[in-house]
Protein backbone atom coordinates (compact mmCIF):
# COMPACT_ATOMS: atom_id res chain seq x y z
CA UNK A 1 0.00 0.00 0.00
CA UNK A 2 1.91 3.06 0.78
CA UNK A 3 5.18 3.68 2.96
CA UNK A 4 3.61 3.15 6.52
CA UNK A 5 2.38 -0.65 6.60
CA UNK A 6 2.02 0.19 10.64
CA UNK A 7 -1.04 1.69 9.59
CA UNK A 8 -1.89 -0.37 6.88
CA UNK A 9 -4.77 -1.86 9.19
CA UNK A 10 -6.05 0.79 11.48
CA UNK A 11 -6.68 3.00 8.03
CA UNK A 12 -8.79 0.25 6.73
CA UNK A 13 -11.16 0.17 9.99
CA UNK A 14 -10.65 3.91 10.05
CA UNK A 15 -12.21 4.89 6.49
CA UNK A 16 -15.40 2.46 7.55
CA UNK A 17 -15.83 4.21 11.18
CA UNK A 18 -14.07 0.75 12.83
CA UNK A 19 -11.56 1.33 14.66
CA UNK A 20 -12.52 2.47 18.37
CA UNK A 21 -9.24 2.00 20.25
CA UNK A 22 -8.47 5.44 21.28
CA UNK A 23 -4.54 4.89 21.48
CA UNK A 24 -4.82 3.79 18.26
CA UNK A 25 -7.69 6.64 17.13
CA UNK A 26 -5.88 9.00 18.19
CA UNK A 27 -2.10 8.35 16.94
CA UNK A 28 -3.66 7.31 13.90
CA UNK A 29 -5.30 10.96 13.30
CA UNK A 30 -2.41 12.52 14.54
CA UNK A 31 -0.24 10.85 11.74
CA UNK A 32 -2.74 11.77 9.26
CA UNK A 33 -2.62 15.32 9.97
CA UNK A 34 0.71 15.55 8.57
CA UNK A 35 1.02 12.37 6.21
CA UNK A 36 -0.18 13.40 2.71
CA UNK A 37 -0.12 9.45 1.51
CA UNK A 38 -2.24 8.29 4.10
CA UNK A 39 -4.83 10.61 3.48
CA UNK A 40 -4.94 9.71 0.11
CA UNK A 41 -4.96 6.14 0.86
CA UNK A 42 -7.80 6.65 3.23
CA UNK A 43 -9.38 8.43 0.27
CA UNK A 44 -9.02 5.41 -1.70
CA UNK A 45 -10.27 3.01 1.17
CA UNK A 46 -13.30 4.96 1.77
CA UNK A 47 -13.87 4.50 -2.48
CA UNK A 48 -13.60 1.11 -1.36
CA UNK A 49 -16.02 0.95 0.89
CA UNK A 50 -18.12 2.51 -1.80
CA UNK A 51 -17.74 0.02 -3.95
CA UNK A 52 -18.62 -2.76 -0.95
CA UNK A 53 -21.85 -0.30 -0.71
CA UNK A 54 -22.70 -1.35 -4.05
CA UNK A 55 -23.29 -5.04 -3.25
CA UNK A 56 -26.67 -3.60 -1.96
CA UNK A 57 -27.61 -1.78 -4.90
CA UNK A 58 -31.01 -2.83 -6.19
CA UNK A 59 -34.53 -1.83 -5.32
CA UNK A 60 -36.04 1.53 -6.03
CA UNK A 61 -37.55 3.41 -3.63
CA UNK A 62 -41.12 3.90 -3.98
CA UNK A 63 -42.50 6.73 -5.95
CA UNK A 64 -43.26 9.05 -3.32
CA UNK A 65 -40.14 9.19 -2.02
CA UNK A 66 -39.40 11.19 -5.29
CA UNK A 67 -42.24 13.62 -4.50
CA UNK A 68 -41.40 13.85 -0.98
CA UNK A 69 -38.02 15.26 -2.14
CA UNK A 70 -39.26 17.66 -4.88
CA UNK A 71 -41.88 18.97 -2.75
CA UNK A 72 -39.25 19.69 -0.11
CA UNK A 73 -36.71 21.97 -2.65
CA UNK A 74 -39.36 23.59 -3.98
CA UNK A 75 -39.70 24.75 -0.53
CA UNK A 76 -36.66 25.74 0.22
CA UNK A 77 -35.70 27.17 -3.17
CA UNK A 78 -31.78 28.34 -3.32
CA UNK A 79 -31.88 31.11 -5.52
CA UNK A 80 -33.71 34.13 -4.49
CA UNK A 81 -36.70 35.49 -6.11
CA UNK A 82 -37.97 37.48 -8.50
CA UNK A 83 -39.39 40.77 -7.14
CA UNK A 84 -42.91 40.34 -7.79
CA UNK A 85 -44.57 43.02 -10.81
CA UNK A 86 -46.31 45.47 -9.25
CA UNK A 87 -50.21 45.16 -9.61
CA UNK A 88 -52.00 48.01 -11.72
CA UNK A 89 -53.60 50.90 -9.61
CA UNK A 90 -57.31 49.70 -9.03
CA UNK A 91 -57.19 46.50 -9.52
CA UNK A 92 -55.00 46.13 -6.35
CA UNK A 93 -57.48 46.34 -3.67
CA UNK A 94 -60.10 44.16 -4.90
CA UNK A 95 -57.50 41.73 -5.41
CA UNK A 96 -55.73 41.74 -2.22
CA UNK A 97 -59.43 41.49 -0.67
CA UNK A 98 -60.77 38.50 -2.50
CA UNK A 99 -57.37 36.64 -1.60
CA UNK A 100 -56.76 37.68 1.59
CA UNK A 101 -57.73 34.91 3.50
CA UNK A 102 -56.58 32.38 1.24
CA UNK A 103 -53.00 34.78 0.94
CA UNK A 104 -52.69 34.60 4.84
CA UNK A 105 -53.59 30.68 4.99
CA UNK A 106 -50.88 30.32 2.34
CA UNK A 107 -48.70 32.68 4.55
CA UNK A 108 -49.36 30.82 7.67
CA UNK A 109 -48.78 27.63 6.13
CA UNK A 110 -45.28 28.76 4.75
CA UNK A 111 -44.38 30.34 7.65
CA UNK A 112 -45.05 26.83 9.45
CA UNK A 113 -43.30 24.89 6.96
CA UNK A 114 -40.14 26.80 6.96
CA UNK A 115 -40.30 27.03 11.20
CA UNK A 116 -40.49 23.42 11.30
CA UNK A 117 -37.38 23.40 9.12
CA UNK A 118 -35.80 25.43 11.30
CA UNK A 119 -36.41 24.04 14.58
CA UNK A 120 -35.35 20.34 12.82
CA UNK A 121 -31.86 22.27 11.56
CA UNK A 122 -31.70 23.81 14.81
CA UNK A 123 -32.07 20.46 16.40
CA UNK A 124 -29.23 18.86 14.18
CA UNK A 125 -26.76 21.79 14.35
CA UNK A 126 -27.26 21.13 18.41
CA UNK A 127 -26.64 17.60 17.93
CA UNK A 128 -23.61 18.16 15.78
CA UNK A 129 -22.33 20.36 18.15
CA UNK A 130 -22.52 18.45 20.95
CA UNK A 131 -20.85 15.77 18.86
CA UNK A 132 -17.98 17.96 18.30
CA UNK A 133 -17.61 18.91 21.32
CA UNK A 134 -17.16 15.64 23.11
CA UNK A 135 -14.84 14.95 19.88
CA UNK A 136 -12.42 18.41 21.06
CA UNK A 137 -12.66 17.09 24.77
CA UNK A 138 -11.38 14.07 23.57
CA UNK A 139 -8.91 15.60 22.11
CA UNK A 140 -8.22 17.97 24.73
CA UNK A 141 -7.41 15.18 27.44
CA UNK A 142 -5.21 13.50 24.38
CA UNK A 143 -2.86 16.75 23.85
CA UNK A 144 -2.90 17.43 27.33
CA UNK A 145 -1.51 13.75 28.36
CA UNK A 146 0.89 13.91 25.74
CA UNK A 147 2.30 17.50 27.24
CA UNK A 148 2.44 16.08 30.48
CA UNK A 149 4.41 12.88 29.42
CA UNK A 150 6.81 15.23 27.24
CA UNK A 151 7.17 17.50 31.03
CA UNK A 152 7.68 14.45 32.98
CA UNK A 153 10.69 13.62 30.66
CA UNK A 154 11.55 16.91 30.55
CA UNK A 155 11.89 17.38 34.23
CA UNK A 156 14.04 13.94 34.81
CA UNK A 157 16.26 15.08 31.98
CA UNK A 158 16.91 18.37 34.03
CA UNK A 159 16.37 16.93 37.05
CA UNK A 160 19.45 18.70 39.79
CA UNK A 161 19.36 14.84 40.95
CA UNK A 162 19.11 13.21 37.83
CA UNK A 163 21.57 10.17 37.71
CA UNK A 164 22.57 9.25 34.31
CA UNK A 165 24.12 5.57 34.95
CA UNK A 166 25.53 3.73 31.83
CA UNK A 167 26.31 0.31 31.78
CA UNK A 168 28.70 -0.85 29.78
CA UNK A 169 30.76 -4.24 29.59
CA UNK A 170 32.94 -4.73 32.45
CA UNK A 171 36.77 -3.59 32.79
CA UNK A 172 35.99 -1.08 29.82
CA UNK A 173 35.92 2.91 30.23
CA UNK A 174 32.15 4.33 29.37
CA UNK A 175 32.90 5.74 26.40
CA UNK A 176 31.59 8.98 24.51
CA UNK A 177 28.28 8.47 23.06
CA UNK A 178 25.10 10.76 21.27
CA UNK A 179 22.15 9.05 20.39
CA UNK A 180 19.44 10.72 18.38
CA UNK A 181 15.86 10.22 17.45
CA UNK A 182 15.05 11.74 14.10
CA UNK A 183 11.17 11.94 12.62
CA UNK A 184 11.47 13.15 8.78
CA UNK A 185 7.83 13.63 8.88
CA UNK A 186 7.61 15.83 11.80
CA UNK A 187 11.32 17.41 10.70
CA UNK A 188 12.66 17.25 14.48
CA UNK A 189 14.72 15.29 16.37
CA UNK A 190 16.15 14.27 20.36
CA UNK A 191 19.75 13.60 21.40
CA UNK A 192 20.94 12.28 24.43
CA UNK A 193 24.34 12.00 25.13
CA UNK A 194 26.31 10.77 27.76
CA UNK A 195 30.84 10.66 28.66
CA UNK A 196 31.02 13.65 26.46
CA UNK A 197 34.22 16.03 27.21
CA UNK A 198 33.64 19.12 29.02
CA UNK A 199 34.10 22.21 26.08
CA UNK A 200 35.75 25.71 27.21
CA UNK A 201 32.89 28.57 27.50
CA UNK A 202 33.73 29.58 24.08
CA UNK A 203 33.02 26.45 22.26
CA UNK A 204 29.43 24.16 21.78
CA UNK A 205 28.76 20.81 20.28
CA UNK A 206 27.02 21.12 16.80
CA UNK A 207 25.01 18.26 15.74
CA UNK A 208 24.54 17.97 11.61
CA UNK A 209 22.12 16.37 9.51
CA UNK A 210 23.35 14.79 5.98
CA UNK A 211 20.91 14.58 3.69
CA UNK A 212 20.83 11.69 1.40
CA UNK A 213 20.92 13.38 -1.49
CA UNK A 214 24.37 14.25 -0.87
CA UNK A 215 23.04 18.17 -0.44
CA UNK A 216 25.13 20.25 2.13
CA UNK A 217 25.46 18.96 5.54
CA UNK A 218 22.33 20.82 7.35
CA UNK A 219 22.59 22.32 11.07
CA UNK A 220 20.70 20.35 13.26
CA UNK A 221 21.14 22.21 16.70
CA UNK A 222 23.58 23.03 19.73
CA UNK A 223 24.25 21.55 22.79
CA UNK A 224 26.95 21.42 25.53
CA UNK A 225 27.64 18.74 28.49
CA UNK A 226 26.53 19.23 31.71
CA UNK A 227 29.49 18.81 34.66
CA UNK A 228 29.13 14.89 34.48
CA UNK A 229 29.15 15.09 30.82
CA UNK A 230 26.03 14.83 29.94
CA UNK A 231 23.90 16.73 27.04
CA UNK A 232 20.08 16.35 25.35
CA UNK A 233 18.58 18.40 22.82
CA UNK A 234 15.62 18.71 20.94
CA UNK A 235 15.55 20.46 17.65
CA UNK A 236 13.06 21.34 15.36
CA UNK A 237 14.48 21.20 11.47
CA UNK A 238 13.19 24.22 8.90
CA UNK A 239 11.26 21.74 7.16
CA UNK A 240 9.70 18.29 7.86
CA UNK A 241 10.35 15.75 4.94
CA UNK A 242 14.05 16.02 4.49
CA UNK A 243 15.63 12.45 3.79
CA UNK A 244 18.58 12.07 6.29
CA UNK A 245 21.26 9.39 5.80
CA UNK A 246 23.19 10.14 9.06
CA UNK A 247 24.11 12.30 11.67
CA UNK A 248 27.52 14.18 12.32
CA UNK A 249 28.80 16.65 15.64
CA UNK A 250 31.79 19.13 14.92
CA UNK A 251 32.96 21.23 17.75
CA UNK A 252 32.01 25.07 16.77
CA UNK A 253 32.12 28.72 18.05
CA UNK A 254 29.59 29.17 21.12
CA UNK A 255 27.13 30.89 18.36
CA UNK A 256 27.07 28.19 16.19
CA UNK A 257 28.09 28.07 12.71
CA UNK A 258 26.14 27.19 9.34
CA UNK A 259 28.98 24.99 7.97
CA UNK A 260 30.58 22.42 9.61
CA UNK A 261 34.21 22.92 11.25
CA UNK A 262 36.29 19.82 10.55
CA UNK A 263 37.16 17.64 12.08
CA UNK A 264 33.82 15.40 12.96
CA UNK A 265 34.05 14.35 16.69
CA UNK A 266 30.86 11.91 15.99
CA UNK A 267 29.46 10.25 13.32
CA UNK A 268 27.55 7.26 13.08
CA UNK A 269 28.95 4.20 14.09
CA UNK B 1 -36.37 17.71 -16.98
CA UNK B 2 -35.38 13.92 -17.18
CA UNK B 3 -32.01 12.28 -18.80
CA UNK B 4 -32.74 10.54 -21.75
CA UNK B 5 -32.69 6.95 -20.88
CA UNK B 6 -31.60 5.75 -24.20
CA UNK B 7 -28.08 7.44 -24.19
CA UNK B 8 -25.39 6.28 -21.99
CA UNK B 9 -24.97 9.58 -19.88
CA UNK B 10 -20.78 10.01 -19.42
CA UNK B 11 -19.27 11.60 -16.70
CA UNK B 12 -19.71 15.48 -18.21
CA UNK B 13 -23.53 14.75 -17.56
CA UNK B 14 -23.01 14.27 -13.84
CA UNK B 15 -20.75 17.30 -13.91
CA UNK B 16 -23.27 19.60 -16.03
CA UNK B 17 -25.97 18.40 -14.01
CA UNK B 18 -24.34 19.06 -10.43
CA UNK B 19 -23.44 22.80 -11.96
CA UNK B 20 -26.98 22.85 -12.61
CA UNK B 21 -27.66 21.89 -9.39
CA UNK B 22 -25.36 24.13 -7.69
CA UNK B 23 -27.49 26.99 -9.83
CA UNK B 24 -30.32 25.89 -8.17
CA UNK B 25 -32.26 24.19 -11.08
CA UNK B 26 -35.11 22.09 -8.96
CA UNK B 27 -34.99 19.70 -11.89
CA UNK B 28 -31.56 18.99 -11.94
CA UNK B 29 -31.91 17.55 -8.92
CA UNK B 30 -34.74 15.60 -10.05
CA UNK B 31 -32.38 13.90 -12.61
CA UNK B 32 -30.02 13.23 -9.94
CA UNK B 33 -32.15 11.88 -7.84
CA UNK B 34 -33.33 9.18 -11.35
CA UNK B 35 -30.09 8.42 -11.58
CA UNK B 36 -29.02 7.68 -8.01
CA UNK B 37 -31.86 7.01 -5.74
CA UNK B 38 -31.33 3.54 -6.29
CA UNK B 39 -27.94 3.66 -4.80
CA UNK B 40 -28.79 5.72 -1.97
CA UNK B 41 -31.95 3.51 -1.58
CA UNK B 42 -30.84 0.02 -1.77
CA UNK B 43 -27.61 0.47 1.01
CA UNK B 44 -29.80 2.91 3.39
CA UNK B 45 -32.50 -0.25 3.48
CA UNK B 46 -29.46 -2.67 3.57
CA UNK B 47 -28.29 -1.36 6.73
CA UNK B 48 -32.05 -0.57 8.25
CA UNK B 49 -33.91 -3.29 6.78
CA UNK B 50 -36.54 -0.94 6.97
CA UNK B 51 -38.57 0.95 3.96
CA UNK B 52 -39.91 4.21 5.94
CA UNK B 53 -36.64 4.73 7.69
CA UNK B 54 -34.54 4.07 4.47
CA UNK B 55 -36.50 6.77 2.64
CA UNK B 56 -36.16 9.21 5.62
CA UNK B 57 -32.10 8.48 4.49
CA UNK B 58 -32.95 9.25 0.68
CA UNK B 59 -34.74 12.34 1.82
CA UNK B 60 -31.93 13.11 4.13
CA UNK B 61 -28.65 12.85 1.52
CA UNK B 62 -30.42 14.87 -1.10
CA UNK B 63 -31.80 17.31 0.67
CA UNK B 64 -28.03 18.11 2.07
CA UNK B 65 -27.10 17.88 -1.19
CA UNK B 66 -29.44 20.53 -2.07
CA UNK B 67 -28.95 22.84 0.94
CA UNK B 68 -24.92 22.57 0.43
CA UNK B 69 -24.06 21.28 -3.33
CA UNK B 70 -20.24 22.66 -2.70
CA UNK B 71 -20.04 19.96 -0.07
CA UNK B 72 -19.05 17.42 -2.98
CA UNK B 73 -16.38 18.24 -4.85
CA UNK B 74 -15.89 16.75 -8.09
CA UNK B 75 -12.96 17.38 -8.43
CA UNK B 76 -12.00 14.59 -5.40
CA UNK B 77 -14.04 12.05 -6.84
CA UNK B 78 -16.98 10.48 -8.75
CA UNK B 79 -20.97 11.46 -7.38
CA UNK B 80 -21.81 7.97 -7.03
CA UNK B 81 -19.59 6.87 -4.57
CA UNK B 82 -19.80 9.83 -3.05
CA UNK B 83 -23.65 8.98 -2.29
CA UNK B 84 -22.92 5.36 -1.85
CA UNK B 85 -20.96 5.99 0.86
CA UNK B 86 -22.59 9.20 3.03
CA UNK B 87 -25.97 6.89 2.28
CA UNK B 88 -24.10 4.17 4.44
CA UNK B 89 -23.31 6.80 7.25
CA UNK B 90 -26.29 8.41 7.49
CA UNK B 91 -28.18 5.01 8.19
CA UNK B 92 -25.64 4.10 10.40
CA UNK B 93 -26.57 7.09 12.46
CA UNK B 94 -30.33 6.33 12.57
CA UNK B 95 -29.16 2.71 13.15
CA UNK B 96 -27.56 3.72 16.36
CA UNK B 97 -29.62 6.99 17.08
CA UNK B 98 -27.08 9.76 16.85
CA UNK B 99 -26.14 12.52 16.03
CA UNK B 100 -24.40 12.62 12.51
CA UNK B 101 -20.22 12.21 13.07
CA UNK B 102 -18.83 14.24 10.46
CA UNK B 103 -20.10 16.82 8.29
CA UNK B 104 -21.32 15.29 4.77
CA UNK B 105 -18.55 18.00 2.68
CA UNK B 106 -15.44 16.46 5.33
CA UNK B 107 -15.67 13.42 2.92
CA UNK B 108 -13.14 13.27 -0.27
CA UNK B 109 -13.23 9.64 -1.92
CA UNK B 110 -10.84 9.12 -4.29
CA UNK B 111 -11.83 6.81 -7.10
CA UNK B 112 -11.58 6.71 -11.27
CA UNK B 113 -14.68 4.28 -11.21
CA UNK B 114 -16.97 5.49 -13.27
CA UNK B 115 -20.85 4.03 -12.23
CA UNK B 116 -22.78 7.05 -13.95
CA UNK B 117 -23.99 5.35 -16.80
CA UNK B 118 -26.38 2.37 -15.55
CA UNK B 119 -25.33 -0.33 -17.43
CA UNK B 120 -22.05 0.50 -16.40
CA UNK B 121 -23.19 0.54 -12.50
CA UNK B 122 -25.58 -3.04 -12.69
CA UNK B 123 -21.73 -4.65 -14.26
CA UNK B 124 -20.23 -3.35 -11.16
CA UNK B 125 -22.69 -4.33 -8.97
CA UNK B 126 -22.34 -8.07 -10.55
CA UNK B 127 -18.66 -7.68 -10.10
CA UNK B 128 -18.49 -6.14 -6.59
CA UNK B 129 -21.29 -9.42 -5.64
CA UNK B 130 -19.48 -11.60 -7.87
CA UNK B 131 -16.09 -10.66 -5.26
CA UNK B 132 -17.55 -11.21 -2.25
CA UNK B 133 -19.06 -14.55 -3.09
CA UNK B 134 -15.56 -15.37 -3.99
CA UNK B 135 -13.77 -13.85 -0.56
CA UNK B 136 -13.89 -16.49 2.48
CA UNK B 137 -17.10 -16.29 4.80
CA UNK B 138 -15.33 -14.72 6.90
CA UNK B 139 -14.02 -12.12 5.29
CA UNK B 140 -16.73 -11.69 3.96
CA UNK B 141 -18.99 -11.32 7.17
CA UNK B 142 -16.23 -9.11 9.16
CA UNK B 143 -16.27 -6.45 6.08
CA UNK B 144 -20.07 -6.60 6.08
CA UNK B 145 -20.47 -6.29 9.67
CA UNK B 146 -18.38 -3.24 9.91
CA UNK B 147 -19.88 -1.08 6.68
CA UNK B 148 -23.81 -2.22 6.73
CA UNK B 149 -23.97 -3.00 10.49
CA UNK B 150 -21.61 -0.26 11.79
CA UNK B 151 -20.06 -2.35 13.99
CA UNK B 152 -16.35 -1.42 15.36
CA UNK B 153 -13.50 -3.84 15.17
CA UNK B 154 -13.51 -4.61 19.04
CA UNK B 155 -17.86 -5.50 18.97
CA UNK B 156 -16.96 -7.76 15.64
CA UNK B 157 -14.49 -9.62 18.03
CA UNK B 158 -16.78 -9.86 20.24
CA UNK B 159 -19.08 -11.17 18.35
CA UNK B 160 -16.87 -14.04 16.28
CA UNK B 161 -15.12 -14.51 19.03
CA UNK B 162 -12.12 -14.16 16.59
CA UNK B 163 -8.72 -12.18 17.74
CA UNK B 164 -8.61 -8.26 17.36
CA UNK B 165 -5.60 -8.52 14.39
CA UNK B 166 -7.74 -11.22 12.99
CA UNK B 167 -10.34 -9.26 12.57
CA UNK B 168 -8.57 -6.04 11.52
CA UNK B 169 -6.17 -8.25 8.86
CA UNK B 170 -10.03 -9.40 7.85
CA UNK B 171 -11.49 -6.53 7.13
CA UNK B 172 -8.22 -4.66 5.24
CA UNK B 173 -7.85 -7.55 2.80
CA UNK B 174 -11.39 -8.04 1.63
CA UNK B 175 -11.25 -4.26 0.48
CA UNK B 176 -8.50 -4.75 -0.99
CA UNK B 177 -9.68 -7.86 -2.79
CA UNK B 178 -12.49 -5.27 -3.73
CA UNK B 179 -9.97 -2.64 -5.42
CA UNK B 180 -7.67 -4.95 -7.25
CA UNK B 181 -10.58 -6.54 -8.90
CA UNK B 182 -11.65 -2.91 -10.06
CA UNK B 183 -8.01 -2.23 -10.85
Amino acid sequence: MNGHPQYAEALALYALGALDNPQELAELESHLGTCGECRRELEALRADTALLALSAVGPKPPDRTRQRLLNAIAAEPRMPKKAPQPYAVGRLRSRWFSFAPVAVMLMLAVFSILLGFQVRNANRDVRAARAENERMQAELQRANEKLRQAKAVDDLMHAPDAWHVDLVAQHTRPQPQIKTIYSKQQGSLMLTATSLAQLPENKIYELWLLPSDGSAPMPAGMFKADKNGNGWMYHAMQSAGINAKGFAVTIEDARGSETPTPPIVFAPG
Amino acid sequence: MRVSGTQAPDHKDDAALIARMRAGDQSAMADLYDRYSGVVYGVALRVLANTTAAEDVVQEVFLQLWRNPQAFDAGRGRLAPWLAVISRNRAIDHLRKRAPEEDIDELPISTGIDLEDEAARKLAVEKVRAVLTQLPQDQRKALEMAFFEGMTHTEIAGKTGEPLGTVKTRIRTGLLALRKAFA
